[in-house]
């Protein structure tokens, strides 16, 4: 590995180490044009990496960042935004860790309306651990794990996120970075819980989901073809798995989020809080 | 539950020590449930076999704990519903007060709640206390639920008063008078006191899902969130709990989780997390017995070994066990302060008989206790800004890195659960792998060096026997040895982990016979003194596992079968 790292706000780190033709390129080079639209800096923001050939991005962007356990990056990030709700904090996982192995953690996230933005890499495929079925494998797909195909039907995410009181979901792909790049910035913008599920080829270990097979299938959704503020439609759109394949901001709407809520966070950020606290007057009750 | 917090506080309002214990089934409601509270002018330790006074709020109460009332003890019952001449035979030299509880409901139309409250009324005149202490009470526990209801208490309470004034005015033989000097004293359960003192540390998150014995924990600082300007957070499952605490303490927050044995394996993964990353974490970690679900309800020492060696991979971590809840608002504190200096988990171990029991103490002890939150090597802005390039995972002598929040200018850096470099980039470089854990295992010989606190002999020096024991167990101990002094003393260990080898060696060497008490049945203090010191101490032992804690009693007995 060339170690290349530098702390302009390029945000650019270690040269990756993806595949050749891996759809995680399209999805770095969205990121980091994000971030630049953004106005962000690499010290200005937080990024919880999973575990996975997405969550290896840790190395190739140079950004203030947690990398995770497996399944765990939701609840980190939850707890710094809950810590310091002036930080934006974006997590960036697969789709085996956060609807496998961190499922739960998904649907809690969304109920919370937690304040922060959740970027899945969807391959429908295990890239790191060579090559096993992920949660959204498409129902028969053959790999090591399930040599004569899943059994399971495939995972839907827009729909699981939709229905546990996200507020902001959308679809996007790695194959068109313009387009991503506006799902990620208004993912970020938007106040609660985001994700943006990105439909992303692998070129190694999954050979029917190609970029082929995801351009004869993806549309584009617009103010003519999708209203996202209306819940059914919204679900009806999530539907839409493997014969047309909607991108575009396919939910959004507003409700409160989990620090709105929190009175202890009123006045200042959890982390400039006072610390020392009289406690005589927490002593009486026990006397 | 309130009525023996109630007759704790009666005893400490008026000047004399209290110790709770109590027993009740993993049910919501009903079972057989009994609380048992010690009073005495000098400091109780434990609880006991023998009881002085047996209220019996139904029958099974009595057929379950006649054996243990002392002779010449008393026993409160209902006399008119339960028919007690079949126990003829058994009636030893009980005084036994007929107490109408059931009558006295019926006949002031009162809630069958109210029981309680009889039962308090009587006691008080029994023990010649004073009811206005009693009322007090009432009133300020139902302070805001308004006068009717607080006259509805002080009614039952009142009823059940005149009820023995007028059937037995004797009363016991030992009393309780308010006595000429009441010391303030709290009477404080493990979990509230150890919720108080990550209040006084400035804890600022805390998280967890319900288990007991460390619910009530939360229950406590979910009350007191708002006041303390600390976020409690009920999470989905023990994972999320611990994974939210770890991001609210990356990015600079005071943080803590509470738990048992089954949350605390779901935690296991991100405890190594902890170590890695060199994420300071506080761990309440409240024993039961176990296997798996076990017996939620009672009480064991048996995962002392299991949380030793929580976590995959090799990383320090740093164990507490307090003995009493003195030791336990004070080892709380200290927990955050060792956790901010050494980065890395702090794990302290209670159990169901420290977490759930009330105990008496000074107020002033706690009061004036001093002590310093002290966030080891955490950067200040001034500090951050004479750092050129900041790196998270520095190579110090000591192991610990100078520690920047994110958010911060001038700390760009990264946390990684992968083994990493110094600035927090992913490495496979044998080199790099092998610099970064004697970085982190530098960290235990550091700890040894300045926090090292070796265990603490109690009663008399040259005693014959010495038992040596570990966290709650501490109580028991003490409670024999007001019966016994003299014939033997207590090492006993509330610093876990990490061990400084040479010292406990020496001073191991140093005893005379030893006995082991646990509250387990492999004696895992045992097991791991002679893994770090190679002293065989299972010769002798006293281990119970039978979801009971160890009575002073049974210490007595133990010590009398070695024939000291």
């Amino acid at each position: 590995m060339n170690a290349s790292t530098t702390s302009n706000p390029g945000f650019s780190g270690y040269f990756p180490t993806w595949c050749p033709g891996c759809g995680n390129f399209g999805i770095w080079a969205a990121l980091k044009t994000a971030f630049s639209k953004l106005g962000y800096n690499p010290e200005s923001f937080a990024i919880v990496y999973g575990i996975g050939c997405s969550g290896n991005m840790n190395d190739f962007l140079w950004v203030n960042s947690f990398h995770a356990l497996h399944g765990r990056s939701l609840p980190n990030a939850i707890g710094i935004k809950i810590a310091n709700r002036d930080l934006p904090v974006i997590v960036i996982a697969g789709d085996g860790d956060c609807y496998g192995e961190g499922g739960n953690h998904l649907i809690h996230a969304a109920r919370g309306n937690h304040d922060i933005t959740v970027i899945i890499h969807d391959n429908r495929v295990y890239g790191l651990t060579t090559g096993q079925v992920a949660p959204t494998a498409i129902k028969g797909f053959k790999a090591k794990s399930t040599p004569s195909g899943i059994i399971e039907v495939e995972i839907n995410p827009v729909a699981l996120s939709v229905s546990q009181g996200a507020t902001f979901v959308a679809q996007g792909f790695s194959g068109d970075i313009n387009h991503l790049v506006d799902l990620i910035v208004m993912a970020v913008e938007h106040r609660g819980f985001s994700l943006v599920n990105v439909f992303q080829p692998c070129v190694t270990f999954n050979h029917k989901t190609t970029y082929q097979w995801y351009r004869e299938r993806i549309y584009k959704l617009s103010n003519d073809n999708h209203d996202p503020s209306d819940i059914t439609k919204a679900l009806n759109k999530s539907l839409e798995l493997e014969g047309k394949i909607p991108l575009g901001v396919i939910y959004k709407n507003e409700r409160p989020i989990y620090t709105d809520s929190l009175i202890q966070l009123k006045d200042q950020p959890l982390i400039e809080a006072k610390l020392d606290i009289d406690l005589s007057s927490f002593m009486a009750e026990f006397i | 539950m309130t009525t023996g917090l109630f007759l704790g506080k009666i005893a400490t309002r008026s000047g004399y020590h209290a110790f709770e214990y109590s027993e009740y089934p993993s049910l919501i409601r009903g079972g057989h449930n009994i609380i048992e509270v010690r009073i005495s002018d000098e400091k109780v330790f434990s609880q006991e076999k023998k009881v002085d006074v047996l209220v019996c709020l139904n029958e099974e109460t009595y057929i379950l704990h006649k054996e243990e009332v002392k002779e010449n003890g008393m026993v409160v019952i209902d006399q008119e519903k339960i028919d007690m001449t079949k126990y003829r035979n058994l009636v030893k030299k009980f005084t036994y007060v007929n107490l109408p509880f059931n009558k006295i409901i019926k006949d002031n139309g009162l809630a069958t709640v109210m029981i309680n409250n009889i039962a308090l009324g009587a006691l008080t005149y029994l023990l010649g206390a004073e009811i206005s202490i009693l009322k007090s009470l009432i009133s300020e526990q139902f302070a805001r639920k308004g006068e009717e209801i607080i006259n509805k208490n002080i009614k039952g309470v009142q009823l059940g008063y005149e009820s023995v004034k007028k059937s037995n005015s004797d009363g016991y033989h030992i009393k309780i008078p308010k006595t000429k000097e009441v010391i303030p004293q709290m009477y404080i359960s493990g979990n509230e006191i150890i919720g108080l003192g990550s209040v006084a540390a400035g804890c600022k998150f805390y998280a967890a899902y319900p288990m007991t014995p460390s619910s009530a924990l939360l229950h406590y600082l979910a009350s007191k969130g708002e006041k303390a300007g600390m976020v409690v957070k009920h999470a989905e499952d023990e994972i999320s709990v611990i994974n939210m605490a770890l991001g609210a303490s990356w990015a600079g927050v005071r943080s803590m989780v509470g738990t048992s044995g089954g949350g605390f394996a779901l935690m296991v993964e991100s405890v190594s997390l902890a170590g890695i990353t060199e994420t300071p974490i506080v761990v309440i970690m409240g024993q039961r017995p176990g296997p798996a679900t076990g017996m939620p309800t009672w009480t064991e020492q048996g995962d002392l070994l299991f949380v030793l060696h929580a976590g995959h991979g090799e990383f320090p971590k740093i164990l507490l066990a307090p003995g009493d809840i003195e030791e336990a608002f004070k080892l709380t504190i200290e927990a955050f302060n060792l956790a901010d200096i050494y980065q890395t988990p702090v794990i302290l171990l209670g159990d169901k008989y420290l977490q759930e029991g009330h105990q008496s103490i000074e107020y002033s002890r706690i009061k004036n206790y001093e002590f310093k939150i002290d966030r080891g090597k955490l950067l200040k802005r001034e500090e951050l800004d004479k750092i050129k390039d900041y790196k998270r995972y520095l190579i110090t002598d000591d192991g610990i890195s100078p520690r920047a929040l994110p958010g911060m200018k001038g700390s760009l850096h990264q946390v990684n659960s992968y083994e990493h470099i110094e600035d927090g980039h992913t490495t496979e470089d044998a080199q790099q792998r092998s610099k970064q854990v004697d970085k982190r295992n530098r960290k235990t010989e550091t700890f040894l060096k300045n926090h090292t606190r070796l265990p603490v002999l109690y009663g008399d020096k040259t005693a014959p026997l010495t038992i040596i024991s570990w966290g709650s167990m501490k109580g028991p101990v003490l409670q024999a040895m007001k019966e016994w002094n003299g014939k033997f003393n207590l090492l006993h260990f509330t610093y876990i982990w990490p061990l400084p080898q040479k010292e406990l060696t020496e001073m191991l060497k140093g005893l005379n016979k030893t006995l082991l008490i646990e509250n387990n049945s492999t004696a895992q203090l045992g097991q791991l003194l002679k893994m770090v010191t190679g002293i065989e101490l299972e010769n002798n032992k006293l281990l119970k596992y039978s979801g009971r804690p160890i009575y002073p009693e049974e210490v007595l007995e133990k010590v009398k079968e070695m024939k000291i």
